[in-house]
């Protein structure tokens, strides 16, 4: 019913959309595909538009009608931005009257069914396996106990307790999950046509608030098709605007993303102003492409004044909620959710995510970290090992998303990206590699550290850029990132070198639940492979 | 020592982007004889040969096998490597000023190689991957698109040495959403273009087909009318859009049609069938794996991505195990880029076929040699390592289908066009270059000069999916 | 005050004039008697050798003589040439000149991607009335029907000694047919020398969003048409042969402007710079049999061997591409594809002479005139001989548009076109003298008034401040477009000027060695003119910032930057003690002699000075000094139009002589310096 009524409405106005809609994107084809749709904003803004008594059909069945609340608040919160957002939300109307076809993971093509509901965990021993610790040195036919989600024992002579499900691992490799550090997994299904599915980029352009683990879709078959292929771990980034949100740290099992959390809110994504005009991979919301740098410049110090205020803002808010809470007898200052949930990273007590790719927007980038105390971690970082010096005297590790792109320069060398990783090792910087993908390609992950290992990278290295350095540059390598006593059971089971292409996953535990080897994919092939 | 100095032109001018007429002619004279020494041979059809020798003589591949005469021949060492066939990329859009003309739905007069740019780099970067020819499509904004154009990367050469010699030309089909325009923004004051449907894209290609063969007709009353010396005779209006799709009916020319789902496949398959012409190649073909069969029965082609899915709702049924289901139900299956970037990384993409479903080292190997050359028409010159074919081959530091793996030097017609070490020894001269060049006069900023071009963010690497409109900016 | 100027000249001229029988110079144009002739100039026929001291003799619009021992007719109004260079006409073989120009296409917003800028509408194309097709592919398109006479384009065309044109609209894909116009006339009719010329043809799509909106589609609509024009050519002559029982084809202007292109009795020019480009566009022309010519020809050179075997001739740009932006640290570095092509690009013209290539110049809808004379130079310093050069602007040109029976050398009977120069024409401070466009002289817009491209020419007494009280310093300058030469004398050390540039608001921008209290430090000037003043900021290394203020003499300089000759400087320098003074002369002009006085004061090359007679004073400006002595101009405005007179000199020990010319007739004087105190 809802969807005929939508189909209509597009139907009517279909032009507008296409009209008024503004360009972008293109530069990322695959990895935020929902960059190139205008029509997204349609639907983002619905709520913004009740006063349309067809929009307001449309916002009653979708999340999205709190969409325009943080409009509202960065209104209230500074006037600049509330003369940019005004601007947009005028777009914005005039593009809610063309609406998509909403459809949801669920929605698309046959149901299939759900894979690794609540799964139980068990007690397991891996035996005779080699085993790839990562932080320490290789064990041969050696033997892992898993107990309660964690690694109870690992080692050469390890015994199996009495009841352990017994796992003879002969002639195959055990590793610690891989940690894909730059993506946006569950809060993507779609990227082109279906906008109802794509949830990475709030309006307005600080939406410190926006938070990933709470849109995250928990059956969304990206998720089992990525961690099949060894990849048991994902940290989810909102994309938008200037802040973009807090991102989350995931496991890629669970029914709930509760179940899946392992750092709720890890990190702020800021989308660092850069030169080459408007935020980051979102920022539909900034004014539109300037004419030229002069003029990119000036906007990019318009838009970092707009997060140094709201930051600033969230350390005057911080001292004085704690002023009152020592002293009663001063003023109390009401809540602000929105400064409140800076706090603790405008105090260092969490990590901030700087996307910035050109050298000067990195280095920027950390300078402003410094100047307002931030502790700044880059994601994305192609132009990184021209500066891995740099980098190593600030200590400020870099999330690589590029090591598969195009050298962004038509005079960079052929190997420019391929070899980024390896500059930064070399100079001793703190990295790890990333996909850099919304979902649906992360599994690809080990390859991307396979390519930089085949231009310097050493293969251990590499191993561990997509193991223990992401979970270190997270802060969960207590957890997580290796095979130790203690750490969850986050284990990969593989018959050869777990970042060859040919390589198959055997076993697979996630949290110390085995996690059976099916997917989406996997489903459709068992379905189809013997049609005759 | 001629050689040698030839060797160092050439590869700077590659570096530099451009060849010097002098070392084009130089090198014409004395196209030297090349013996690759004692490399793992992957022949691709005839097995995997360990410490074997290749001998390349006026760029053909002259001999294989164990302890060759060298003769005069320039040695390569290539011990501890691999050699393999030269990738054939059925799918790219690279070297092209112009990819879509989005305005019409049938577009069969365009002709990509009107539009060709030898210089692109992304060439250079293709050859870095052991990339040696390429079927450069017209985009996917139509039911029926432009002609293609297959070329081998000689980067830096002239246009007209880029052609591949007797290849069959082909023609690009689009179905789904890109034709009927579902993802891209119409621009104020730009009329939607028909057709907006599956059933709007089947009508577009059953019309022109039918003009076409009326168009055929006409020619043909013509010429009889010629032969019975008949008076005052005008000929047909020569309809350049039509005659490819004559060709077509005729088997003269390949039709590539891109597509997604399985009920389209069958459409264009039973539209074919109709009109009485074959489907050389299904691009993408993502849900290829569902029609298997009925694509092994019209003895269609698929040119596929390994493993790409879900970056819109027709390609959300897209598996990785694609290749091997259609691979074992009898397909010519070849795994494409579609993007300047993913062409440079096609060995990894073959290597997903095993890993996915399966298949031999050999048959993936075959994803992105053999088959593809299959279904470009020039399986007798490319996409194996067997006396008598082009020396279009590429030397890696480790089995190709390895990760670990890398490109040290490819050969295109026996030359060396890509070569790692003479890359490397450039570099410092490039950079020296630039140096002076940006201080020459007319390369100088001048006072208040405007203000430069914001600089991209990242570069675009995938032209088809992008329902790229016109030309690159 | 014009009044009172006005009387000064009159007598003035009155007197110049007075052996001749005097007409009132007030209506000199009016009834002017169309026969000139230019004598005792050097004359550069191109045709033949040239003639060290020559007569040209114009009438009625035609060179109707020329030769070294020639007595001009004696109705003829005499130009003495001395110290003048007289050339054919120069020929710009592609411009848009007096064809009124569409709004600009608006740019693509940057970023937008593939699909983002390329839905725009492209500038409209002119459009023929009725016609089978869309505005952009419309071949039957007349520029001369959308030519109008005049305007300042025209005239700074003029002022560079540009005479002849060959000129067509630029939108489109098929553009229209190109006219060859002289640039003087009162109606389009008057200019044209030969019309229609070529059919010009470009590759831009249209980007109305309809067919073609790209490359792709642009080769195949022309192909298409090309090929309906072959059908269209058969069904016609089929018909015409026997109508009866046979349906009338119908008519198609569009179709039918292409058949003289597909015989190959019109050329096509084909726009192209790029080597793919030009490669294209040969490609087309070869499947066509099309009589190519390729206009642009940035990389011309790289397809020198198939230029020259299919002979297809090159107009060569000379609007060289240059970098205009400024530097930005956050800018990414330009392609060193760019910076070669900038580099390469004044080469192709000795690249394409060597490959035996026909060709000629034009000059590429050049903004800025003086960069044409700047890059024709540039030409010349990268293996270009200047008689080349020079072909490649009169004879060559003349040839490839089918007028070198008409046009392009100084023979009897050719048009009158002629330009004439102070000073080679190849050489940096060279000017242009004179201009006849059909046998008629053109009045050329004073230097000095140049407009703000060259409001940094002249001699600048300039104060610096670093701190230790003023230094003096005479700066000298010469401005061409973005181009600035110059040097420093005085108070910090003589050098000349660096890394020097001028921008559109008249900032200026140099560095200079700078010598003062013992040291040399490098020294960088950063200024901003308004009128004759000149403020800003000195920064030299190891110091703290400094600034200046500077005030221009009246003398607009000539420039003695490093490209002239050191021998020029020498001469300047040295002949500062003889001419610099107060002399006392006599005028003669016919039978009657007046006294008079002539104050000439020297600064480096530059010269200015008062001419004071019973009829008043004089300015002296634009004075030069050569081996032939010291050169003035100077032009008085006379019942709206300018009259101009030029005044040669030469000074042995403290005698001086020369001549006052002017069209109209001529003085000698004589004189002696007068002592000065103390000496």
């Amino acid at each position: 019913m809802r969807e005929l009524g939508n189909a209509a409405m597009l139907q009517r106005a279909h032009g507008s959309c296409g009209s008024a809609a503004p360009q972008f994107g293109k530069a990322w084809p695959f990895r935020h595909p929902e960059l190139k749709n205008p029509a997204r904003l349609c639907l983002a803004i619905g709520g913004a538009a009740s006063n349309s008594t067809a929009v307001r059909r449309k916002a009653i069945g979708f999340p999205h009608w709190r969409a325009a609340k943080p409009l509202l608040r960065s209104a209230t919160l500074l006037q600049k931005p509330a003369m940019l957002c005004s601007a947009s939300v005028l777009l914005l109307l005039c593009l809610a009257l063309s609406l998509s076809p909403t459809i949801s993971a669920q929605q698309i093509g046959e149901p299939t069914r759900q894979h690794g509901v609540s799964l139980p965990r068990g007690v397991y021993a891996i035996r005779n396996a080699h085993i790839v610790t990562v932080n320490g040195p290789d064990i041969d036919n050696g033997t892992i106990i898993i107990r309660d989600g964690k690694i109870d024992a690992v080692g050469a002579t390890v015994n199996a307790p009495a009841g352990a499900q017994t796992i003879d691992a002969s002639g195959l490799w055990v590793y610690p999950g891989m940690i894909d550090a730059g993506t946006s997994m569950g809060l993507v299904e779609v990227g082109q046509g279906a906008n109802g599915t794509v949830d990475t980029t709030e309006v307005g352009d600080l939406n410190p608030n926006a938070k990933a683990i709470v849109a995250i879709n928990p059956h969304s078959a990206h998720i089992a098709v990525t961690r099949v292929d060894g990849v048991t771990t994902a940290v989810s980034l909102p994309l938008g605007g200037l802040i973009s949100g807090q991102a989350a740290i995931i496991n890629l099992v669970g029914t709930s993303p509760q179940e899946m959390s392992v750092v709720s809110n890890a990190a702020l994504v800021i989308n660092y102003p850069r030169a080459g005009g408007g935020g980051g991979g979102g920022g539909f919301f900034t004014p539109e492409q300037p004419p030229n740098l002069t003029e990119a410049i000036a906007q990019a110090n318009r838009q970092l004044d707009q997060i140094r205020k709201m930051l600033r803002d969230a350390e005057a808010y911080g001292r004085a909620q704690d002023a009152y809470a020592r002293d009663k007898t001063l003023p109390r200052a009401d809540q602000n959710v929105l400064l409140e949930t800076l706090v603790p990273y405008v105090r260092g007590e969490r990590p901030v995510i700087f996307r910035a790719d050109r050298e000067t927007d990195i280095r920027s980038a950390i300078k402003f970290a410094e100047e307002l105390k931030l502790k700044p971690i880059i994601l994305g970082g192609d132009d990184a090992g021209k500066i891995a010096s740099f980098l190593k005297s600030k200590n400020v590790p870099v999330i690589l998303t590029g090591i598969l792109d195009l050298p962004s320069r038509e005079d960079d060398f052929y190997d420019a990206l391929y070899e980024n990783a390896s500059k930064l090792h070399q100079a001793g910087a703190r990295f790890c590699i990333s996909s850099g993908d919304s979902g649906a390609n992360v599994r690809n992950l080990p390859f991307y550290a396979g390519m930089a290992a085949a231009f310097g990278l050493p293969k251990a290295e590499a191993l561990k850029a997509v193991t223990l350095y992401p979970a270190e540059i997270m802060n969960v390598a207590d957890r997580l990132g290796s095979i130790e006593t203690g750490k969850m059971a986050n284990i990969v089971i593989t018959d050869g070198d777990l970042l060859e292409t040919r390589t198959h996953v055997r076993r697979l535990f996630i949290d110390g639940r085995e996690v059976p080897l099916t997917s989406r994919h996997t489903d459709l092939n068992d379905a189809f492979k013997n049609r005759r | 020592m001629m050689k040698r100095s030839f060797i160092h032109l050439l590869t700077c001018s590659l570096i530099a982007g451009f060849i010097l007429p002098e070392t084009l002619a130089q090198n014409r004279a004395s196209s030297p004889d090349i013996l690759i020494r004692n490399a793992t041979v992957l022949t691709v059809t005839r097995g995997t040969l360990p410490n074997a020798d290749v001998l390349i003589r006026n760029g053909k591949i002259a001999g294989v096998g164990k302890n060759l005469n060298a003769g005069n021949a320039r040695v390569i060492d290539a011990s501890g490597k691999y050699v393999m066939p030269g990738i054939v990329d059925c799918h790219s859009h690279s070297m092209l000023d112009a990819i879509n003309e989005g305005s019409l739905s049938v577009t069969s007069m365009t002709r990509t190689n009107d539009a060709l740019n030898p210089n692109d780099v992304d060439l250079y970067r293709a050859l870095a991957g052991g990339v040696t020819t390429l079927n450069l499509l017209h985009g996917s904004a139509n039911a029926i698109g432009g002609q293609n154009t297959v070329v081998k990367i000689k980067y830096g050469r002239p246009v007209e040495e880029f052609f591949f010699p007797g290849a069959l030309p082909g023609i690009k089909f689009a179905l789904g959403e890109n034709p009927k325009r579902s993802n891209s923004n119409i621009q104020a004051g730009q009329q939607r273009r028909y057709p907006a449907t599956r059933m709007g894209v089947e009508e577009v290609i059953r019309e022109a087909f039918t003009r076409a063969r009326d168009y055929k007709r006409a020619w043909d009353e013509y010429r009889a009318a010629v032969s019975r010396r008949d008076q005052n005779l005008v000929p047909p209006r020569r309809d350049l859009q039509l005659e490819p799709l004559v060709e077509v009916m005729e088997g003269k020319r390949y039709v590539h049609a891109h597509c997604y789902r399985a009920d389209e496949i069958l459409m264009l398959i039973s539209l074919a069938n109709e009109f009485g012409f074959k489907i050389r190649t299904f691009q993408h073909t993502l849900e290829g794996y569902k029609v298997a069969k009925e694509i092994a029965q019209h003895g269609a082609g698929a040119s596929i991505f390994a493993d790409n899915w879900a970056y819109k709702i027709e390609a959300y049924d897209a598996i990785p195990y694609n290749a091997a289901i259609m691979t074992r139900a009898g397909v010519n299956v070849s795994i494409n880029s579609d993007s300047d970037e993913r062409a440079r990384r096609l060995n990894i993409e073959a290597a997903k076929a095993m890993r996915y479903g399966d298949l031999s080292e050999e048959e993936a190997l075959k994803l992105v040699t053999w088959n593809p050359a299959w279904q470009l028409g020039i399986q007798n010159r490319a996409g194996s390592i067997e006396v008598g074919k082009d020396a279009d081959l590429a030397i890696w530091t480790g089995h190709p289908l390895s990760v670990y793996s890398r490109v040290e030097t490819t050969l295109v017609d026996g030359e060396v066009f890509f070569d790692r070490q003479q890359d490397l020894a450039r570099r410092a001269e490039m950079l020296k270059e630039r140096a002076q060049l940006e201080q020459a006069e007319p390369n100088r900023p001048p006072a208040a000069g405007a203000s430069p071009a914001t600089p991209r963010r990242r570069r675009p690497t995938n032209h088809d999916d992008d329902v790229w409109e016109g030309d690159q900016p | 005050m014009p009044a009172i100027r006005l009387r000064i000249l009159a007598a003035l001229l009155a007197t110049v004039c007075a052996f001749i029988p005097p007409p009132n110079f007030v209506n000199a144009q009016r009834n002017a008697v169309d026969t000139y002739a230019i004598t005792n100039a050097r004359v550069v026929t191109v045709s033949g050798a040239a003639i060290d001291r020559g007569t040209v003799v114009l009438r009625d619009g035609l060179i109707a003589a020329v030769g070294a021992n020639l007595t001009p007719p004696s109705d003829a109004r005499i130009i003495d040439g001395t110290g003048l260079t007289v050339y054919p006409g120069l020929i710009d073989s592609s411009t848009t000149l007096g064809i009124p120009q569409p709004s600009p296409t608006p740019t693509p917003t940057p970023g937008g991607g593939g699909g983002g800028g390329q839905f725009r509408p492209q500038t409209s194309a002119f459009s023929a009335p009725n016609s089978t097709q869309p505005p952009g592919l419309q071949p039957e398109v007349m520029a001369e029907d959308f030519i109008k006479p005049g305007g300042e384009q025209i005239e700074a065309a003029r002022n560079a000694g540009i005479t002849t044109v060959l000129t067509s609209p630029r939108q489109g894909i098929w553009m229209g047919q190109s006219a060859l116009i002289n640039l003087a006339g009162d109606t389009s009719q008057q200019m044209i020398v030969r019309s229609p010329v070529a059919l010009h043809v470009g590759f831009a799509p249209l980007r109305t969003g309809t067919f073609p909106n790209s490359l792709l589609g642009v080769f195949a609509s022309l192909r298409q048409m090309l090929l309906d024009a072959q059908r269209y050519r058969e069904a016609q002559q089929t018909y015409e042969r026997s109508p009866r029982g046979m349906r009338r084809p119908s008519q198609d202007r569009s179709l039918a402007a292409l058949l003289p292109v597909l015989d190959g009795t019109m050329p096509v020019v084909l726009y192209a710079d790029r080597e793919r480009e030009i490669t294209r566009a040969l490609d087309l022309a070869q499947e066509f049999k099309l009589k190519a010519i390729i206009a642009g020809g940035l990389e011309a050179d790289k397809l020198a061997n198939r230029l020259s075997t299919n002979k297809v001739p090159v107009l060569l740009s000379l609007n060289f591409p240059r970098r205009t932006t400024a530097a930005l640290p956050e800018a990414d570095p330009e392609p060193m594809r760019i910076l070669r092509e900038r580099v390469e690009a004044p080469k192709t013209a000795a690249k394409l002479i060597a490959a035996r290539v026909p060709f000629a110049f034009q000059t590429g809808a050049l903004t800025n005139m003086a960069d044409f004379s700047a890059n024709l130079l540039r030409a010349t310093e990268n293996g270009l001989s200047r008689d080349d050069a020079l072909r490649a602007l009169t004879i060559w040109p003349a040839q490839i548009l089918g007028v070198a029976d008409r046009l392009g050398t100084i023979e009897v009977g050719k048009i009158a076109n002629l330009t004439i120069t102070r000073g080679d024409l190849f050489e940096r401070n060279s000017r242009i003298a004179h201009v006849f466009i059909d046998g008629r002289p053109i009045d050329l817009r004073p230097e000095t008034t140049g407009g703000p491209a060259r409001a940094a020419t002249g001699t600048w007494t300039l104060n610096v401040n670093l701190g230790s009280g003023d230094i003096a310093v005479t700066l000298v300058l010469q401005q061409e477009g973005e181009r600035l030469r110059g040097s420093i004398q005085g108070g910090l050390g003589s050098a000349e000027i660096a890394n020097a540039s001028a921008g559109p608001s008249d900032e200026v921008r140099f560095t200079v060695p700078a010598t003062f209290e013992g040291q040399t430090a490098e020294a960088t000037f950063n200024g901003r003119i308004t009128g004759n003043e000149m403020q800003g900021t000195v920064n030299v290394v190891g110091r703290a910032p400094g600034s200046f203020t500077g005030i221009k003499a009246d003398a607009p300089a000539q420039p003695v930057a490093s490209p002239t000759p050191p021998g020029d400087f020498r001469t300047a320098s040295d002949a500062h003690a003889e001419l610099s003074g107060t002399w006392t002369i006599n005028l003669l002009a016919g039978l009657q002699t007046f006294p008079g006085t002539l104050n000439l004061d020297q600064n480096g090359s530059s010269l200015s000075g008062l001419l004071q007679s019973p009829f008043g004073t004089t300015k002296l400006n634009n004075g030069s000094i050569d081996a032939n002595g010291f050169h003035f101009i100077a032009r008085e405005p006379v019942a709206g139009r300018v009259v101009e007179m030029a005044i040669d000199g030469q000074v042995e020990g403290n005698e001086i002589r020369g001549t006052v010319r002017s069209e109209i007739g001529f003085a000698r004087f004589t004189g002696t310096r007068q002592k000065m105190k103390g000496m």
